[in-house]
């Protein structure tokens, strides 16, 4: 496997981040969500509601992307060429060439429900999978899929989350059923190097500082790792009785985080987790946060289950209602912007 | 102009004729075997002939307005030769709103086949352009699955050459074949070598029979049609070995609360008529078993599936393995193994498996039910089950989060996962036992579960319930005699009915719940025929002299000699022993009892009724009959 050299936004990203490097312009990003606006739709019935990948526009419309589908947990770009996308979706892997005209569903009968989607953007061609019943990899941009679990468990193995590092290929970490699973050579060997005893439901690496990841869980709280995702530390006050559903960082501040939860609602972080305030005033009671997001802006977004897609200038202080009602969005994902 | 009223007067005394004549309507069809093979597949085809011209006459909208047409009313014309042309618009119209989803491709399928060489070439192409651009979600259950690939398959054999942009999969019709063959063989391979996940359905049963009629009739490959036409023979030989009187007895994978205390208020039950002609159809002939119907004629009952199900000489029992729903979470294994029991006699049958998780949110358990001569509206049936309700059992099966899936759930057609009241659904916290006519349910609840009770279900067909002073509550089901006895204290509520997967709230039919609030607690049923007493009386008698101990701590035990003279040892968490022998499940065959006999791995089915035999070989693929020697 090649390993690339790190160029543009995240380059800029990184130099930053290590104090020492020449002023960059501020880094563009896109900010895309998965959405599902799923209106009394039985299996079988017509879709009557437009759902799948949106991506925010400049004007601050939310613009779909690509095909109709409910089920759709996640996207991933290919780096080199933003017309090649994935989606991980109910169906599997579906993977467009051509920017969302057409698609191919990528996985056969043996796998399903998958649940999150990476492309390593240092060996773009390598593409991971996140399975209810484990890990599945490409390394042909999803031409053909195989299972590589060598270290996972056999049972136990249910991955809600798949993400890579983007500073090495083929270095990748899997959120299980029993935890943190690393792999550093493209899914060949798995470790565990945070063990669980209930579901790893997100894991996100710092825009910021690569060698910083945050991870939540059903029921051990939230995480932080400072060396790379070898050691994960707990925080301490973030509640840990019932489901994280998610976490991000903030691309405008290092030490902003935020985390989304069924019970616990908005949940903030402005000194890096040393403490976390609530930040559900405003929000629709009871909580039922499926998901949060932070856009390129800084603005704090909220998708409350059932409800629609509630915004935050002042990163959860005061909220109001965006667009998209009915919404459950599934991810959101801000990446650096592409010219290709 | 000649006068149109005497003809308007035919076709009206036609259709009150035919009307008359339905069996919807009609009275409780006689459960007497036809002897006659002649006679037999000519009722055969008059069942299906009398389902097609329903659907073929609108009545399932009450309407004959072509504007109204579904896909199953347009199927039943083309197979009559009625309206190409309102059925080619039709067509077309329906396409133009694609659904998503096996419910929208099997039909779209039956329409496509069905449609060849009567349809308007606009219409098929239709059907085709739709297949292309409409995404269709393959669902996540194994009928899903079932319909999804057997409709791909078709799909992609009737348009054999077609590259990957012109399908929704982004894969050429070899690619869709090849993926919808393996799946197919699969699912084939697995349910006739460990056994099948949704067993026994009351109401899927159509998902799978469909389906599979589709490939016997349309495949062109030999190994797949011959898979369709043996897999058929399969599902119905279980049908009929587990009916009585063409009601559908015992556990069920996956059912509703209708069939649950209706037990003849099933698809299943359509589905007897149509083959055996023992019961009456249910509303509507089914629903989706219509689409069974507009090609039912491209199958045969055979001779021996048809005896088993209308002509018993003796009680028997049926031992079976099956499969649990798929567990992705919280679980040693991805589908642990089902034990099923089902004892039928004249009067009655009882039915179970050994407790525990099944489905997460529909199995029925065990039971006792009793037969009826018209069972329309009759909740024949008595058990007890532990309401369990739980976030770990959902993501167990789904890929879900905790918290949202139990309300989820009773809002898309399950209305009564979270009530306490329910009587629908299995629970870790069983453990059931049966011998022939004995069932033993022990419940070991643990504290902080939601619903910390168990419910066990009385109806409002019972007659003559008696809460004995001795702790044994008697009742009279039809011609069976049922002795309950609960193990611990309890209280009466009423039975509330949640008529469909879309009722608000439970419907007073009549009936009642025995709700028992002790964690530790348990169920002991004993049934007979009312022939086997000289009165109501003699039989609460023998009941109250059975040797019977029972404590609840540490776990619920029972020592108990059965009516039939079985000493039965059961202890929750314990091995159950039957006169001092452990029950050893692990010799479990795939099927055992006097008509299904399989052995575990072997793909292979022999059926058995008197000297007739037929073996179904999934390895060889073939049907073998023959007259065995006395």
């Amino acid at each position: 496997m090649v390993i690339k050299k790190i160029t543009g936004p995240l380059l800029g990203l990184l130099l930053s981040t290590l104090g020492g490097a020449p002023p960059t312009p501020k880094p563009a990003y896109d900010f895309f969500i998965c959405a599902n606006i799923n209106r009394n739709y039985t299996i079988g019935a017509e879709i009557l509601t437009m759902n799948g990948v949106f991506q925010r526009d400049a004007a601050g419309a939310w613009q779909h992307l690509g095909y109709n589908d409910m089920g759709v947990t996640a996207v991933a770009f290919d780096p080199r060429d933003r017309r090649v996308w994935y989606t991980s979706a109910l169906n599997g892997l579906w993977r467009t060439l051509d920017g969302g005209k057409s698609w191919r569903m990528c996985n056969g009968w043996e796998m399903t429900e998958a649940r999150d989607v990476a492309v390593d953007p240092n060996a773009p061609d390598y593409v991971y999978l996140a399975l209810p019943d484990g890990v599945a990899v490409s390394a042909d941009r999803a031409q053909t899929l195989e299972r590589r679990e060598n270290g996972l468990p056999d049972r136990g193995k249910y991955t809600q989350a798949i993400k890579v590092d983007r500073t090495r290929a083929g270095r990748v970490f899997a959120g299980c059923e029993t935890g943190i699973y690393l792999t550093e050579d493209a899914a060949a060997h798995w470790r565990q190097v945070l063990p669980t005893k209930e579901m790893v439901t997100d894991i996100q690496q710092s825009p910021h500082d690569p060698q910083v990841w945050l991870a939540v869980t059903q029921n051990a709280g939230a995480w932080r790792s400072t060396d790379g995702g070898v050691t994960w530390i707990n925080f301490p006050n973030v509640p840990k009785a019932r489901a994280l559903y998610n976490v991000t960082f903030d691309v405008t501040q290092p030490l902003r985080y935020a985390i989304g939860s069924w019970i616990y609602g908005v949940l903030t972080t402005e000194d890096g987790g040393v403490t976390w305030q609530d930040r559900n005033a405003g929000l629709p009671a009871p909580h039922r946060v499926w998901r949060v997001g932070i856009d390129p802006a800084g603005w704090l977004y909220a998708s409350v289950y059932g409800e629609t897609l509630y915004v935050s200038k002042d990163f959860g202080r005061t909220w109001r209602a965006d667009a998209l009602a009915g919404t459950g969005v599934n991810n959101f994902m801000i990446l650096p912007r592409s010219t290709n | 102009m000649k006068p149109i009223f005497p003809l308007v007067l035919l076709l009206t005394l036609t259709a009150l004729s035919a009307q008359a004549r339905s069996a919807l309507s009609g009275p409780a069809p006689s459960t007497a075997p036809v002897l006659n093979e002649q006679q037999r597949q000519a009722d055969y085809a008059r069942r299906i002939d009398e389902v097609i011209d329903f659907a073929a006459g609108g009545a399932k909208f009450k309407t004959n307005d072509p504007a109204k047409l579904d896909l199953v009313t347009i199927g039943a014309k083309l197979v009559r030769g009625q309206d190409y042309d309102y059925c080619s618009r039709r067509v077309i119209e329906l396409m133009s709103k694609p659904g998503t989803g096996p419910f929208w491709m099997f039909p779209t399928v039956s329409t496509a086949f069905l449609g060849r060489g009567r349809l308007s070439p606009a219409a098929l192409a239709s059907i085709r352009e739709a297949w292309r651009t409409a995404r269709q979600l393959r669902g996540d259950t194994e009928n899903h699955w079932m319909m999804y690939y057997a409709s791909l398959y078709l799909m992609s054999e009737l348009y054999p050459n077609d590259p990957a942009e012109s399908w929704y999969t982004g894969k050429s019709s070899a690619e869709n074949l090849a993926e919808a063959r393996a799946y197919l063989i699969h699912w084939t391979d697995l349910s006739t070598s460990m056994g099948q996940g949704e067993f026994n359905p009351t109401e899927y049963i159509g998902e799978y029979a469909i389906p599979l009629l589709f490939l016997a009739s349309w495949a062109k490959d030999p190994a797949i049609k011959e898979r369709g036409r043996l897999m058929l023979d399969w599902l119905f030989a279980e049908l009929a070995t587990n009916t009585l009187n063409g009601v559908l007895r015992g556990p069920n994978s996956r059912t509703t609360e209708g069939p649950v205390v209706e037990r003849w208020n099933a698809m299943a039950s359509s589905f007897s008529w149509m083959l055996f002609g023992n019961t009456p159809p249910t509303a509507g002939y089914g629903g989706w078993g219509l689409y069974f119907a507009v090609v039912a004629k491209n199958y045969n009952v055979p001779e021996v599936i048809y005896q088993i199900a209308t002509n018993r000489s003796a009680d028997y029992i049926q031992h079976d393995r099956a499969r649990t729903r798929r567990r992705w979470r919280y679980s040693d294994e991805l589908s642990p193994l089902v034990y099923k029991t089902n004892y039928l006699r004249t009067d009655y049958a009882v039915g179970s498996t050994r407790g525990g998780m099944i489905d997460p949110i529909q199995s029925h358990v065990w039971d006792v039910t009793w037969a009826e001569a018209d069972p329309r509206k009759k909740h024949n049936t008595m058990f007890s089950m532990h309401p369990h309700s739980s976030m770990v059992a959902m993501q167990s099966a789904f890929t879900c989060y905790p918290e949202p899936m139990i309300k989820a759930v009773t809002m898309e057609g399950k209305p009564t996962y979270d009530s306490p009241d329910k009587i629908l659904g299995s629970s870790p916290y069983e453990q059931v036992f049966q011998d022939l006519d004995t069932v033993v349910a022990l419940y070991d609840i643990p504290v902080g579960e939601r619903f910390p009770h168990i419910n066990g279900f009385f109806s409002k067909d019972l007659v003559k319930v008696t809460e004995s002073p001795s702790g044994w509550i008697f009742a009279q089901g039809g011609h069976a005699y049922l002795a309950y006895r609960p193990l611990a204290g309890y209280t009466w509520i009423k039975y509330g009915h949640f008529s469909g997967g879309w009722a608000k709230v439970g419907l007073d039919l009549g009936g009642r719940i025995l709700t028992s609030p002790h964690l530790k607690n348990g169920t002991i049923v004993q049934a007979a025929s009312v022939s086997e007493f000289p009165s109501f009386a003699a039989f609460q008698a023998a009941i109250i002299a059975l040797p019977l101990q029972f404590s609840l701590e540490p776990v619920p035990t029972v020592n108990f000699t059965t009516l039939r003279g079985k000493k039965v040892t059961c202890a929750y968490g314990q091995t159950p022993t039957v006169d001092g022998r452990p029950l050893d499940y692990s010799q479990w065959k795939l099927f055992e009892g006097p008509y299904l006999n399989s052995e575990v791995g072997s793909r292979r089915l022999t059926i058995t009724h008197g000297q007739l035999e037929r073996v179904l070989d999934l390895n060889a693929l073939t049907a073998t009959d023959r007259v065995r020697t006395p």
